[in-house]
This record gives structure tokens, C-alpha cells and sequence, in this order.
């Protein structure tokens, strides 16, 4: 008795110290990435000369600090996502940062160098329109909002609002735009679209209405982009079909109408088609803009105009050029302006704002990246010199969402790949073998050796060992030199060319594909991206899916890989086929989609080319496949009768099987219909394809197995109540035989409701749901046994199973809300299994499996002592040291990828949510190589005592038989 | 029966299980508010990596340079609010708002979940200490080594062994008698040959005789000096 709970007390602690990061393992094997997303606004910080600081919001509602020397993080507040996170509006005034938040709800007020929050108000609701700093007598006191119906005061030191006034006529008239000239009153512009403006001036104190104007003008449907404020409060408007700018001063009573003038006039013209935009600025709040401004007539064509005394002259004509944009340092205000210098280079110039003139010797040369889209929004922060000329640095970001920091005369400072902030799918691949390796490869190759003879062999064999051996030296001596060298310049860049595959597999190439449709191929050991491809006319709304054909195993044809892109509103999609390891589009032809593509099916049937055969199948049920050769057509008929496939209609609750025919039309075999007036179908989810399974059953306390049910066709349907109310919602569970259609098993979980999370493996399925009468997330593991006996051990067939599994069930409180869940992959499957779970505050928990196991006894028994289950516990423990990235919290975790390494204990895990987090997991402990903390210096010492204490104690002996001799 | 070959496939028209829309009601907003204190640590320090989660992400609130904190826009209901940090630990509260607008704070229970233990509202919730996320490795010390059970059962035999005869007098012819007999008293049939007596005759016959041969050649060689 004393012995089994000592061997229990043992098998506890292992299992507790299983899969924990020790402290002197930071940053060895795992890295993190953090993003912030597509920027929206982005603002230098010019209140002091020395500060680094550049403030961006972006679309994924993430307001942070940027290091504008290193590009890295000062810190980074990460919103609720959707339109309740979502950043209206970005202002800044000293070391405060005032963010207008969801539609208009919030606003806040950052402290700029700690980034914690000064304040926080709520707001009316209204949607948003707009906000600005209003200044009084140079002092910026206050801010203003306006919304579709009201405009409210607040002071910049507390938050606290200091009036609110409703818009006159505001259900007629859009009121869009807001400014104050820091002359005491806050003008507010609306239209009436195609008849007339309306502006209405408020006194800053009381919020008093002073004026009230409308001055017509039939042309106009939008104040934004193509209305600014310039000089002293002259409101300027251009319009792309009079061809014409229209100018009228505020604050003047007596002027009712607009003053035209012909861009003609100018000599200037409005390309058809484009809308023109107006850029003025105003570099303080607190006094009026200045009188030069922008002009864009096209989309590469910018003029520098200046507006004085009613006149409007036109100071330098950039022709062609992207982008412009204004900035200020102290008293000066400069324009870049970027336009292209060939195919490949912008240059990007200096000119003093109220001259035009060039500053010399201010270029900066842009090079943009050829796998890239077109630079789209230019930042500029300039600062004044010791010699008080101005200097300055950009900031470029590109349709590919890419953002480069650059200064003079074309530095990279920092880049940072903002498409990443929204990885959609991943894969893992292989790298491939070095020149080298393949060469040893290519002589065991099949062709080589039945041409050759013995002795071409032999010598064959000689010359690649010989080449081994030089590159084993050539290692030998890269090491030497590497260690003479200090430690940080040794950290060199990771290429493409010098990548192979490790010992043990452990380094990979990840390839993610983002939803702005950049392709990356990224180092899985470094985190260095190898390579990127952005994909040009991708729709925001894509789907993709990405599949690996052909891996790196078949030397010397290159790994293969083909991310399908679908629309998601018309369901057409489109095949773009690349070389995983270098990024390079694949030659090979691709069959053109002319239907929405339903489903994809990787088959296992490989051509001659060892690529593996994508079935894609229309919405008329053809099938096209990929490559499609005569080889692959010849075995498709060949395997035809026994490929099945299914397809899931949700929004008519239909789950329905077919099967291929040799002239690749389909038939239908089975059909599940899931009444979509009680319930609907959320998700569907099968087995992953390359998941091994070590163990036929379990051994169970009287050593008897229990065999368990490994149907690799069996399909877990996840269904959610329509009903929402807290009494009668459920969560259904169907596991269903994807190729008969038989359901296995059904199980409903009553006063529940989404969103489910689940992972299907094994002979089991875990789900988490959330429990809405005692308002907790709770988990559910069935677990599928087909009993004492084996039914048919060699071979598995769906057609051919005459009993139904035994299937338990039990479930948990889980004391914490998830974001995702996934299972740990091994390469055999030995290696117990742990699941991954993503948690809100940006943990994975690794939680062993072992806690979710239907078999978990209430009352220990000697038996389960034996199978070391543990004793049921109604609430799932989380400790701390299970989180596998310790403090580098992933946020806003998506998805989670897991792959096997060539280590069978080891398991590789990318987590992609906001951040990318890539790390090594050891389910079991590391059984298969030795321990990070191996103590060589102990048993080499031991031995070398022991090898002395042999060598001393025979002389010793020696001595004492030869005196004993001589006695 | 052939086996039935079925590739698992991907299929685009399952729905991804999107965020459920959280509140119905249009009613009235409140705002859960209380105070995060880390003893011993400046608030500018750690407040710009924490956040309050209400309900997982379902409302998110920032804290303030002073350590409080409001989530606003939150309708009734119960609600766990749970300040996340990557390196201090808070341990959650539930909150309780009615549909007026009453505040509850109480302990989370996730088994007993009606248990109300009060806890003080505007919160205050006080730091348990830095998060342990590292497993302590284990170092090497001569005392575990020494108070190994293994290292104890092969040390001790070996002290007797060694010891035992230098404190019990062999030379005294009485006390070897004694010995002898107590030998003999564990020895329970005397006449019964001995096996590893045995053994080591038979083994050291043929030896003995070498060694023998050695020792006469090696006593011989001095005497040639």
C-alpha cells in the first residue's frame, strides 16, 4: 500500500512538471512577434527635440507607442475588437494623446510616456464625425466632437465636458467637419447635398450659437477631402465637375455665395474620374492654418498652391508624385513630397512649405520592394538641425501593409510587416537538405544505381563521404572562428541559402498567409522572414485556404504548395502555385475555375512528380483535379470508387456524402438534415490528415485493453441552438461517418450556448461550451473505445463496421474564458497529448490531456491507481508554470498551429492571433534526448574518479602483493 | 470488403463561430469601476501592459496612471472582471449589476456559483505577486546526493564492513571464539557444505596452482641479489 502511494506521489509530480518552461530556457528555442495592424493614424511626437516616440491607431483598434529609432513597442493597448474598439479619431497635444473611441462613445486621454489613461468620458451616442483641438489665446484647452446631431466642449485636463449643444436642423443638414481658428469660436460645416453649406459658429465659453449661415452651393455632396480650411478661416472646396476651387471666408457675414475659380484658370485640370483632395495644415490648434496647401489632381499628380488676399497661386507643381504631406518642427513647416524616380525607386524631397523651394541635399531614395504593393500613406517627422536647417525622417507605408521608417539618404532604419497582425492560415514545411545532403541523396537515387556498376559505386560512395567529411571540417572551422568572435556579431542574418533541414527537424519553414494577401515565408527557429510575396487584386474578403502538394522529401523536385483563393460573396475562386522554400510562383499550369469552388480535397494518389492530387469540386458537383495529367486521371479511376467526400450546407442544416465515379462526376450516397428551425450547424471538423496514432488501446487496471474506436473518417458536427434564450438554447454534438453518413454518436448539451471550440483527434473529441445557467465555460471530452475486442485489427473500413463504439463522456469547469483550443502533434504519436488553449490575457495553457479523460474515477479505486487516472475533479486546475509562453503574451490569439518535429517528445506550436508566438512543446518531457540541464561535468568527473581510482588501487595492490612476496 | 479511402477535406461553407452578440437589451449602460494595487511596485511601472477584461474580451477597460480603473458601457448583468497582466497576478471578482444599476462584488466560485462572498465595491483588487510561470530546476548538492536512499543503503553496509572490525578486537582469541560460534549459531546445519565456500575452491583450484608457480619464480628472483 505505502508503495503505490509513493508511486503515485511520483507519477503526480512528473506529471505537474510535464511541459513547463524552466527559467534558463527564455528565448532559446522560442520567439514573439508583436504587431499592431494597418495604421490609421500615425503621429510623430514634436513636442520635445530628443523624443522617439511616433503614436499610431490602427484598424485593428490597437492605440501604441512606437520607438521611431527601432520601430519597437514603447507600449501597445490592445482594444476590443469589432466597431466598440474601433479608433475614430487620433489627436495629440504635448505629452496627452486624445483618441476618440467606438463610433464616438469614448473618449480617452493617454499619458503619452507611461501609456496609462489620463481620463476617460463617455460620450452621447451619435456617430461620430469628427474632432478637433480647440486653443484658446495659444493655450489648447479643449476638445471638441462633433456627431450627427450634437457637439459637445470637453477641457483636455480632465475630461469633463464643458457644454453640449444639438445641431440645428441637424436630420436635413450632414454636419462632417469641425474648426477652430483659436479666435474663441468653433466652426461647424455641414451640407445639404447639391444645394447649399451650412456653417454654424459657437462660442467657445457657452457653447452659444453666434452665427448661423447657409451659403449655396448645388455642386457639393461631400464636405470630407475635397473641403479644407486654409489662411485665416477661408474655407476652400474643389470640385472635380466644374473644375473649379470655390473659396469663402467664414467669419464674414456679408459674402452668401462662393467665390469660383476656374482650374483653368491656373492652368490646371482634374483628371475624369478622380476625386480631387485638398491638404491644408494647421500646425497649431490654437491659431489658423497656414495659407499654403495641396492640391491632388490625380493620382500621381500634386500641386503646392499658396491662397493669399482671395488669390490663389500656385507655388510648385509636383509632376509626376504619389504622395505629399506636410510637417512642422518649431516655426517651420515643410512638404515632402515622394515621387518615382524609375521602376524600382521613389525619391522623396524636401520643400519649405510657404516658398516651394527645394531644400538641397534632402533626398531620400525609397526603393520599393518588388514582391510589394505601391507605397499608399507617407508620414513625415521633421526636426530642426544643430545648424537650424530641417531635417527629416519617413515613414512609408504600402498597400502591402508594410511600414518603412527611412532616414537620409535612403536608410532602412526599421521595417515592420504590419500584414502579419492578421495571419488567416498556416503551414508548416520541411526545409530542405543542403547540397551536401542531396548529393548523398542523389546516389542512392533509383536511376544511378541500376546504371552504374560496382566499381562507379564504390568510387561514388568514396568521393560523397569525402565531401561530407570537408563540410563536416568546413563546420568545424566556422565554429572556431564563430567563437573567437564576440557573441553579438555573431548573430548574423539568417539567408535562404544556407537553411537546411537540423538533426532532428526541429527547424521549419512557416509559411502564413495574411488577409491583405501577403504570403511570408518565415525562419520557425530565428522568426527572420525569409520571404515575402504580396498578391495583387486579392478581395478584403477572401477566403484561402493553403495546401501542401508536394514536401521537400522528393529531391530534386522542388516542395510545392497552393493556396486557393475564394471569394466569399461570389465563390469563385483562383490557384496561385509557389515554391514554399524560396517563394517563387511555380511555372506550372493551373486550371482555370470557372464555378464557386464548395470543397477541396487533398488526396493521398501522387503523380509522377510525387505531387500530391487536389481534387477542387464546383457547385454542380464536377470535379477538377490538380495536376491532372493522364497518370493522375488513370489512378483517380482506378481509386475512384473509394474516394468519398462531404460537403456541409449550413444555411439548409444539410451534411451530405458522395462519392467519385471514374469519369470524375460525383454520386450522391447520404444525406444528414439538421432541421435549421431548432438548430444550425457552426462548425465541422474532421481528423488532420498527418496525425499518428501510436497505441491500438489502452491497458487498462486488471490488464485487460480496451481497444479504442480509430474511424479516421469520422466527422464531429458542432450544432447551436437558434433559440438563444438562457432556458432553452443547447450545443449539439453529432460524430458522424463521413463515408456511410451513419451518426456514431449524438450527445446535447442543454443551457449552453457558443462559441464552441473543439478538437477532434484520436478517438476522441474535446469541446469547450459556454454553460449559461451557472455562467461558466465548461469542457466536454468524449472519448470512443470499441471495446474489449478488436472488430477487424488489420484494416479499417466505415462500410464494415457491424457494432457501435462505446462512447464516455464527462465534463469540467474550465475557470477561465478561451479563445482557442488545439492539440499537441507528435511524429509517432507515442508522446501523450496535451491541449493547447488560448486564453484572453494572452497565455496558451498546455493542459495534459490526461485531465480530460472520460475515465476519471469519483471514488479511487486500486485499478485506476494502476492506469494512474486521476480522481474526478469538477473544476479543471490552471496553474501558472502550464503556460507555455510565460510573460510573452500572444494577444487576441486566433488560432493555434501545432506540427511534429523530428523529435517524437517534441512538438512545434506557432500561436497567431495580433501577435505570432513560436515555441517547442514537450508533452512528456524531453524522454528522447538529454536534458537542457544534463550535469556533464558530474558524471564526466565521476568517471575520470572512478578510472583513477582503478588505476591507484591496482598499483596499490601491486605494491601490497609484492611486499607481502617478500615477508 | 475493400477499405474505404476518405481524404479529410476542408469545406468553406461551415461557419467560423463568430463572437455572439452579447447584449440584447438596449437598457442602460453602467460602469464597473475599482482599483488595482501591485504593493511595492510604481503603478507607471506595469499599468501600460494590464488590462481589465470583463467577461473574457467582451468589454475591455485601461487602467489609469494612478492604478484605477472604470470599464464603461456595460449593461446589467454578472459579469467576472479580471485585470490581466503579464507579470503580476490578480485574482478575478464577479460583479453583480442590476437592472437599476446596483453594484455586487463577490468572490468567483465557479462551483457554488449562487455563494456570495462580499468583497468591496468600487473593487479593490491587490496583486497576489509576480506571476511564477518557471519551473525551479533542480540543482545538485552534496546533502541530496548524500541523503539519497540508494547513496544511504550502499554507505551504511560499507561502514559496518569497514568499521565493525576495528572496534571489535579480532586478535583476542575469545572474542574470535565467540564470533565463530555465533557464525555457526546462524549457520543452521554445520555439516552442509558451504556453496560459496564451494565455488570459490573449484574456481581457485586451477589458479592457485599459477599463482603458485608465480610466487615460487618471484621468490626465487630476490634471492639471486
Amino acid at each position: 500500500m505505502a508503495w503505490l502511494v509513493v508511486r503515485l506521489a511520483i507519477s503526480v509530480s512528473l506529471l505537474y512538471a510535464a511541459s513547463a518552461v524552466f527559467e534558463d530556457q527564455v528565448g532559446k528555442f522560442d520567439w514573439r512577434q508583436q504587431f499592431i495592424g494597418k495604421v490609421r493614424f500615425a503621429l510623430f511626437d514634436t513636442h520635445s527635440q530628443a523624443s522617439k516616440k511616433l503614436l499610431v491607431a490602427t484598424d485593428k483598434n490597437v492605440f501604441a507607442s512606437l520607438n521611431s529609432r527601432t520601430g519597437d513597442l514603447f507600449w501597445r493597448h490592445v482594444d476590443k475588437t469589432g466597431p466598440e474598439g474601433h479608433i475614430d479619431a487620433l489627436l495629440m497635444y504635448g505629452q496627452d494623446a486624445v483618441v476618440v473611441v467606438g463610433n464616438g462613445r469614448l473618449l480617452r486621454s493617454w499619458e503619452t510616456t507611461v501609456g496609462g489613461l489620463k481620463w476617460e468620458t463617455v460620450l452621447d451616442t451619435g456617430s461620430f464625425q469628427a474632432a478637433a483641438l480647440v486653443g484658446v489665446q495659444d493655450l489648447v484647452k479643449y476638445v471638441a466632437v462633433l456627431k450627427k446631431s450634437a457637439i459637445s466642449l470637453h477641457d483636455l485636463s480632465s475630461g469633463s465636458q464643458i457644454w453640449v449643444e444639438n445641431l440645428p436642423d441637424s436630420d436635413s443638414v450632414q454636419y462632417q467637419t469641425i474648426y477652430s481658428g483659436g479666435n474663441g469660436v468653433v466652426f461647424v460645416l455641414g451640407v445639404v447635398p447639391n444645394s447649399h453649406i451650412v456653417i454654424v459658429e459657437y462660442k467657445i465659453e457657452d457653447g452659444e450659437i453666434m452665427n448661423k449661415k447657409s451659403v449655396e452651393a448645388v455642386w457639393m455632396s461631400s464636405l470630407e477631402s475635397s473641403c479644407a480650411v486654409v489662411s485665416s478661416g477661408i474655407l476652400l472646396c474643389v470640385d472635380q465637375i466644374t473644375q473649379s476651387l470655390y473659396t469663402l471666408p467664414l467669419q464674414s457675414a456679408e459674402q452668401t455665395e462662393m467665390r469660383q475659380i476656374h482650374l483653368q484658370m491656373l492652368d490646371l485640370e482634374v483628371v475624369s474620374g478622380f476625386r480631387p483632395v485638398l491638404t491644408s495644415t494647421q500646425p497649431n490648434p490654437a491659431q489658423p492654418p497656414l495659407s499654403e496647401f495641396f492640391l491632388q489632381l490625380s493620382p500621381d499628380h500634386h500641386i503646392l498652391l499658396q491662397f493669399i488676399d482671395g488669390l490663389i497661386a500656385p507655388l510648385r507643381d509636383f509632376n509626376p508624385s504619389y504622395l505629399a504631406a506636410f510637417a512642422t518642427s518649431g516655426e517651420r513647416t515643410v512638404a515632402a513630397v515622394m515621387s518615382p524616380k524609375n521602376d524600382t525607386a521613389c525619391s522623396i524631397n524636401l520643400f519649405s512649405a510657404d516658398t516651394g523651394r527645394r531644400h538641397l541635399d534632402t533626398t531620400i531614395i525609397y526603393h520599393m520592394d518588388p514582391n510589394g504593393g505601391k507605397p499608399n500613406r507617407l508620414y513625415v517627422h521633421a526636426f530642426l538641425k544643430k545648424d537650424d536647417s530641417v531635417g527629416y525622417r519617413v515613414m512609408v507605408q504600402t498597400e502591402d501593409l508594410t511600414l518603412t521608417f527611412l532616414q537620409q539618404p535612403g536608410r532602412v532604419v526599421w521595417m515592420r510587416e504590419e500584414a502579419l497582425a492578421d495571419v488567416v492560415t498556416m503551414e508548416m514545411v520541411d526545409l530542405p537538405f543542403t547540397g551536401t545532403q542531396a548529393e548523398l541523396e542523389g546516389e542512392f537515387g533509383k536511376k544511378a544505381a541500376i546504371q552504374d556498376g560496382l566499381l562507379p559505386m564504390v568510387l561514388k560512395r568514396l568521393s560523397s563521404q569525402f565531401i561530407l567529411l570537408q563540410a563536416w571540417l568546413a563546420h568545424l572551422w566556422k565554429l572556431f572562428y564563430d567563437a573567437r568572435k564576440p557573441h553579438s556579431s555573431v548573430k548574423n542574418d539568417v539567408t535562404i541559402d544556407i537553411l537546411s533541414r537540423d538533426e532532428f527537424n526541429l527547424q521549419k519553414m512557416m509559411l502564413m498567409v495574411t488577409a491583405s494577401g501577403k504570403l511570408f515565408g518565415i525562419d520557425s527557429k530565428s522568426g527572420t522572414i525569409l520571404w515575402k510575396q504580396y498578391l495583387e487584386n486579392i478581395q478584403p474578403n477572401s477566403v484561402f485556404k493553403l495546401i501542401v502538394q508536394r514536401t521537400t522529401a522528393h529531391f530534386p523536385h522542388p516542395p510545392q504548395c497552393t493556396l486557393l483563393i475564394k471569394n466569399k460573396d461570389t465563390g469563385l475562386g483562383s490557384l496561385y502555385v509557389f515554391n514554399p522554400i524560396f517563394g517563387k510562383k511555380s511555372q506550372i499550369s493551373v486550371p482555370a475555375l470557372p464555378r464557386p469552388v464548395i470543397q477541396t480535397l487533398l488526396l493521398p494518389v501522387i503523380d509522377q512528380d510525387y505531387a500530391k492530387v487536389l481534387l477542387l469540386i464546383d457547385d454542380q458537383y464536377k470535379v477538377t483535379a490538380f495536376p491532372s495529367t493522364k497518370n493522375v486521371l488513370q489512378q483517380l479511376q482506378d481509386t475512384a470508387s473509394s474516394i468519398f467526400f462531404y460537403l456541409v450546407d449550413s444555411s439548409q442544416g444539410k451534411l451530405s456524402g458522395f462519392r467519385l465515379r471514374k469519369d470524375l462526376s460525383t454520386e450522391l450516397i447520404w444525406e444528414v438534415v439538421i432541421p435549421t428551425e431548432v438548430q444550425e450547424i457552426v462548425a465541422v471538423k474532421g481528423k488532420r490528415a498527418n496525425e499518428h496514432v501510436h497505441s491500438q488501446g489502452r491497458v487498462m487496471g486488471d490488464r485487460s485493453v480496451l481497444y479504442k474506436y480509430l474511424n479516421p473518417n469520422l466527422l464531429a458536427v458542432i450544432t447551436e441552438s437558434t433559440d438563444t434564450h438562457q432556458e432553452r438554447s443547447f450545443v449539439g454534438i453529432f460524430l458522424i461517418d463521413g463515408v456511410t453518413g451513419r451518426i456514431v454518436h449524438e450527445a446535447v448539451q442543454r443551457k449552453a450556448r457558443g462559441p464552441v471550440h473543439f478538437v477532434h483527434s484520436e478517438n476522441w473529441v474535446v469541446y469547450v461550451y459556454w454553460n449559461s445557467k451557472f455562467r461558466r465555460n465548461e469542457f466536454s471530452v468524449l472519448e470512443l473505445f470499441e471495446g474489449a475486442e478488436l472488430y477487424n485489427s488489420t484494416v479499417f473500413s466505415s462500410l464494415d463496421r457491424p457494432y457501435a463504439p462505446q462512447v464516455l463522456q464527462q465534463s469540467y469547469i474550465f475557470p477561465a474564458p478561451i479563445n482557442t483550443l488545439e492539440a499537441t502533434l507528435t511524429e509517432k504519436g507515442i508522446t501523450s497529448r496535451h491541449l493547447l488553449v488560448g486564453l484572453p490575457s494572452g497565455n496558451i495553457l498546455s493542459l495534459p490531456k490526461m485531465f480530460l479523460d472520460p475515465r476519471r474515477p469519483e471514488l479511487v479505486s486500486e485499478q485506476s491507481r494502476e492506469e494512474n487516472l486521476i480522481p474526478y475533479a469538477p473544476e479543471m486546475p490552471i496553474r501558472e508554470e502550464w503556460f507555455i509562453n510565460y510573460n510573452q503574451t500572444v494577444s487576441r490569439v486566433r488560432g493555434i498551429y501545432t506540427a511534429p518535429s523530428g523529435l517524437e517528445s517534441t512538438c512545434l506550436v506557432v500561436a497567431y492571433g495580433l501577435d505570432i508566438y513560436q515555441t517547442r512543446v514537450f508533452p512528456s518531457k524531453q524522454f528522447d534526448v538529454l536534458k537542457d540541464d544534463y550535469d556533464y561535468i558530474l558524471i564526466s568527473s565521476v568517471l575520470f574518479g572512478l578510472f583513477f581510482a582503478t588505476m591507484i588501487s591496482k598499483r596499490l595492490a601491486e605494491v601490497k602483493l609484492l611486499n607481502r612476496a617478500w615477508r | 470488403m475493400h477499405a474505404a479511402l476518405f481524404a479529410l477535406s476542408w469545406c468553406f461553407s461551415d461557419a467560423e463561430p463568430g463572437p455572439v452578440a452579447g447584449s440584447q437589451s438596449n437598457g442602460d449602460r453602467f460602469k464597473i469601476e475599482g482599483r488595482a494595487i501591485v504593493p511595492g511596485v510604481k503603478t507607471q511601472d506595469w499599468i501600460s501592459t494590464a488590462r481589465i477584461l470583463v467577461e473574457g474580451e467582451e468589454y475591455v477597460g485601461f487602467l489609469k496612471t494612478d492604478g484605477s480603473f472604470a470599464v464603461n458601457d456595460v449593461p446589467s448583468g454578472s459579469y467576472v472582471v479580471e485585470i490581466v497582466s503579464p507579470s503580476f497576478r490578480f485574482d478575478p471578482v464577479r460583479v453583480d449589476i442590476t437592472s437599476k444599476g446596483k453594484m455586487r462584488a463577490r468572490l468567483v466560485n465557479y462551483i457554488k456559483t449562487s455563494e456570495v462572498i462580499r468583497q468591496p465595491y468600487p473593487l479593490q483588487i491587490r496583486s497576489s505577486g509576480p506571476h511564477t510561470y518557471f519551473m525551479k530546476r533542480e540543482t545538485w548538492g552534496w546533502t541530496d546526493f548524500l541523503m539519497n536512499p540508494m547513496v544511504m543503503m550502499m554507505v551504511l553496509p560499507l561502514l559496518i564492513i569497514v568499521l565493525l572490525p576495528k572496534v571489535v578486537n579480532t586478535n583476542d582469541p575469545e572474542m574470535r571464539k565467540e564470533m565463530e560460534q555465533s557464525m555457526n549459531m546462524l549457520n543452521p546445519n554445520p555439516e552442509l557444505p558451504d556453496v560459496s565456500e564451494f565455488m570459490t575452491k573449484l574456481f581457485s583450484k586451477g589458479s592457485s596452482k599459477s599463482s603458485g608457480g608465480n610466487k615460487g619464480s618471484r621468490s626465487v628472483a630476490p634471492k639471486r641479489r
